[in-house]
């Protein structure tokens, strides 16, 4: 019967093609940001760095505990204060096929240098290394101009391309896919500007020998950066998961069988940070509104007494609602540098009243406070609260706030006298380097510290500090450096954000420190 | 009776928002005044330190619903007289110069005119903002530079029309000058027609002001107005928490209605 062959034949493909789309395994997250790019060194923001992480690798990686772990280096040692040696994994292959060596390691460290049209350079990362030597096709030698222990973690921000395909090539070579060749998990199907990426599973990736398998053939990233759709997208079934759940909705996701929830302490800080600098500080007066001799932000007493003035369990228990837990370091729980024995400040409006009338302000003062409305959860919420302390105590408030882009420039410039900021580092030390560090434009420190803060004996530890590249000197020494700057108030600690991903039922993940959101967090229950 | 029914609800919210510091159980816009504990309780509840009940319940920041919406009727009825005043006053001499004179200045003019109306309101007053700077004085300016070519218009028209009548001609022919008969010949014969055309202005920019506020570049956030009010409590919305957004979003509506009830009547007159 030769008819038959065909027909079995037929329904065989047929069963295999109905069953095809159950078999494979896509997922679909929403994302609370936009992607600006998929050049990999244009944008040093995270919304960018989490869809890198997919089509590339970096020489370390961190995990989801923030951890330092081998990436495409499988080893690396300081061979001197100024020297390291890293070892690349043998036979790393690029999505193209071809082998990854140090050749285009050396060609990826060099790369951000040269895209000096970019508003957030991946430089201060590889600013510090004057000397890359490729000593064969798997070893590398990296030379820092000053004793440097954070290197092997500035590394891991730094995703290494083809330099066969990235030569020449401009940011819209990379958003069209033409230059978008890496070592990583996925491929880029489709990039839709302001929409969606989508990708596939990259079958050449060396993790999948390591046994770091990843699920997903196909994954999609929807960019839904208002909170509404988003969340719409996730009870409609149109994601399987989104990052950034609305604080609002929480208790009803909770509720719902449906949906899962998963939460962990991420590494953002949020912080207020003061003039300390100008003795007539922009958005100061006195309680009448008239100008004051001196600026009262650089009297300790007077940031401590604003420190006191906040009831931080109420912010984050009602401001935040629970999206946010009382904060007394500038790292989260768990970092490098993060003091464990500090405690919160706690809740003393008698005792910051007192503080005031010792400085000399026992009618208080006018301020305005400055901040973004659009980065961090309720973040015009929390300068409004905060506001409705200080105004107890006899500190008159004011709020205004303005969206990132508007403020971020204006905050760099010190248009301000107090102004909001969040931040997350893996490493104390190096938080304290950009935030309280003495500024100085040509080392790269104090790079966010626009209300100049400076005090010699934390500049001191500081440097020490990130000279030492035995971790657990460094360890002790971050911790000194976040013991003297808190303890004079360099600037108000708030809260650690708390990050949240909603997903259907039947889907776990592995919350990540960072607060990234990569696909192979993600696995079915 | 049934015909004064509308002014005398106008007349009735005017009155309510000129006594609001009296009539508010509390100080919305004072911050010290505000208990964070105390945020977002539904209508009816207790504070918890303190006598006050939230009648209409609290916002996030544990404000007074009830004062708030007091308090955000006044800024939303002063910013629109404000605005809608300015851009009347403005727009009708401009209007009524073009008119008048005709020719030259009449054709720049109103090409300006024509030229401010071809963008939506709401685009110009966002884009005059975006230059300004934030703060209610500024919406103000914003919703008259976005209103007057209204206005503008309208004076043009009845200005021309009153430009040909014999007692102007004769005005003319007596010699009188030109600004005398566009003050005592042309401007009191015009005004009636712009008046009229005033409350409906008014409604358009006190909705445009809550527009503003509610994308947040109206009143500061320390000082909500009702389009501020109903923004901050959107995000609420979903999760059942109605309140924040419902009451402000009713209050405008009323206010909006009897404005327009109100107009309406006095059109008659």
């Amino acid at each position: 019967m030769p008819m038959k062959t065909p027909r079995i034949l037929f329904a065989l493909l047929l069963g295999l093609a109905l069953h095809l789309p159950v078999q494979a395994a896509d997922l679909s997250i929403g994302l609370a940001a936009d992607v600006s790019s998929l050049d990999p060194h244009y944008l040093n923001v995270a919304p960018n760095i989490a869809i890198a992480s997919h089509f590339f690798d970096t020489l370390v990686t961190v995990d989801a505990d923030s951890k330092l772990a081998p990436g495409l280096a499988e080893s690396w040692k300081a061979i001197n204060a100024t020297t390291w040696e890293f070892k690349l994994r043998r036979g790393i292959k690029f999505s193209d096929g071809s082998e990854l060596t140090t050749e285009d390691v050396v060609f990826s460290l060099n790369r951000p240098a040269t895209l000096t049209n970019s508003p957030g350079p991946f430089t201060p990362f590889t600013k510090i290394i004057s000397g890359k030597q490729a000593v064969d096709a798997h070893t590398l030698r990296l030379t820092t101009s000053q004793p440097y222990g954070p290197l092997p973690l500035d590394l891991s921000s730094i995703f290494i391309v083809s330099k066969k395909a990235a030569e020449n090539a401009s940011s819209e070579d990379f958003n069209s896919g033409k230059a978008l060749v890496g070592s990583g998990p996925y491929t880029l199907l489709r990039f839709k500007r302001g929409e969606s990426i989508e990708m596939a599973r990259n079958a050449l990736w060396w993790g999948y020998r390591d046994g770091r398998a990843t699920q997903w053939d196909k994954v999609t990233f929807r960019l839904l950066p208002a909170d509404g759709p988003r969340l719409a997208a996730l009870l409609a079934g149109q994601v399987d998961a989104i990052e950034g759940a609305p604080a609002a909705d929480l208790p009803r996701l909770k509720a719902d069988a449906r949906f899962h929830l998963e939460q962990r302490i991420s590494w953002r800080t949020l912080f207020l940070q003061l003039d300390q600098y100008r003795d007539k500080s922009p958005f100061i007066t006195d309680a009448n509104g008239k100008a004051l001799e001196k600026n009262p932000l650089k009297d300790a007493r007077v940031r401590l007494a604003l420190s006191k003035a906040i009831h931080r369990q109420a912010l984050t228990e009602r401001t935040l609602e629970g999206l946010g837990v009382p904060a007394a370091n500038v790292v989260s729980p768990g970092i490098l540098g993060h003091v464990a024995a500090r405690k919160v400040e706690a809740y003393d409006p008698d005792g910051a009243r007192q503080l005031l009338q010792e400085a000399g302000y026992a009618d208080g003062f006018s301020l305005t406070l400055h901040g973004p409305n659009n980065r961090y959860i309720n973040d015009d919420q929390i300068l409004q609260t905060v506001a409705q302390f200080w105004s107890r105590i006899g500190v008159k408030t004011k709020v205004e706030t303005m969206p990132l882009s508007v403020y971020f420039g204006r905050l760099r410039k010190a248009d301000f006298s107090i102004g909001l900021l969040g931040w997350g580092s893996l490493a104390g030390d190096f938080a304290l380097k950009n935030l309280v560090a003495t500024p100085n434009a040509a080392e790269g420190w104090g790079a966010w510290n626009w209300g100049q803060y400076s005090n010699p004996k934390v500049d001191q530890l500081l440097h020490e500090s990130l000279a030492s590249v035995d971790d657990g000197k460094r360890r002790k020494l971050a911790e000194q450096t976040a013991t003297a700057a808190l303890g004079d108030t360099a600037l108000i600690p708030l809260h650690h954000q708390i990050a949240t991903w909603a997903m259907k039922k039947g889907l776990r993940a592995t919350p990540r420190l960072d607060e990234f959101t990569f696909a192979w967090q993600f696995r079915p229950e | 009776m049934a015909k004064w029914r509308g002014l005398a609800l106008l007349l009735l919210v005017a009155l309510a928002v000129l006594v609001a510091p009296w009539l508010a159980p509390q100080n919305p816009y004072d911050l010290a005044a505000l208990d964070i504990i105390d945020a977002r309780l539904p209508p009816f509840s207790h504070a918890s330190n303190g006598p006050l009940t939230y009648w209409l319940g609290s916002d996030e920041q544990g404000r007074d619903l009830l004062s708030a919406l007091l308090y955000g009727l006044r800024i939303s009825l002063l910013v629109g007289v404000g605005g809608s005043f300015v851009a009347f006053a403005v727009g009708s001499m401009v209007g009524l110069w073009a008119g008048y004179r005709g020719g030259r200045s009449d054709a720049l003019l109103m090409r300006l005119a024509d030229l401010q109306l071809s963008f939506p309101a709401l685009l110009v007053a966002l884009v005059l903002l975006a230059l300004l700077g934030p703060g209610l004085s500024k919406v103000v300016i914003a919703l008259a530079l976005s209103q007057w070519a209204w206005f503008a218009r309208l004076a043009r028209n009845e200005a021309r029309s009153l430009a040909g009548r014999d007692y102007v001609t004769a005005a003319h022919l007596a010699g009188v000058g030109e600004i005398r008969i566009l003050i005592r010949h042309i401007w009191p014969n015009a005004l009636p027609t712009l008046l009229t055309a005033w409350p409906v202005q008014l409604a358009a920019a006190i909705t445009l002001e809550a527009t503003l506020s509610f994308l947040g570049l109206g009143a500061p956030v320390t000082q909500p107005s009702l389009g501020l009010l109903i923004a901050n409590g959107f995000q609420y919305l979903l999760s059942g928490q109605y309140w924040i957004s419902l009451f402000p979003g009713l209050a405008l509506v009323l206010l909006l209605a009897t404005l327009n009830a109100g107009a309406d009547r006095l059109a008659k007159v």
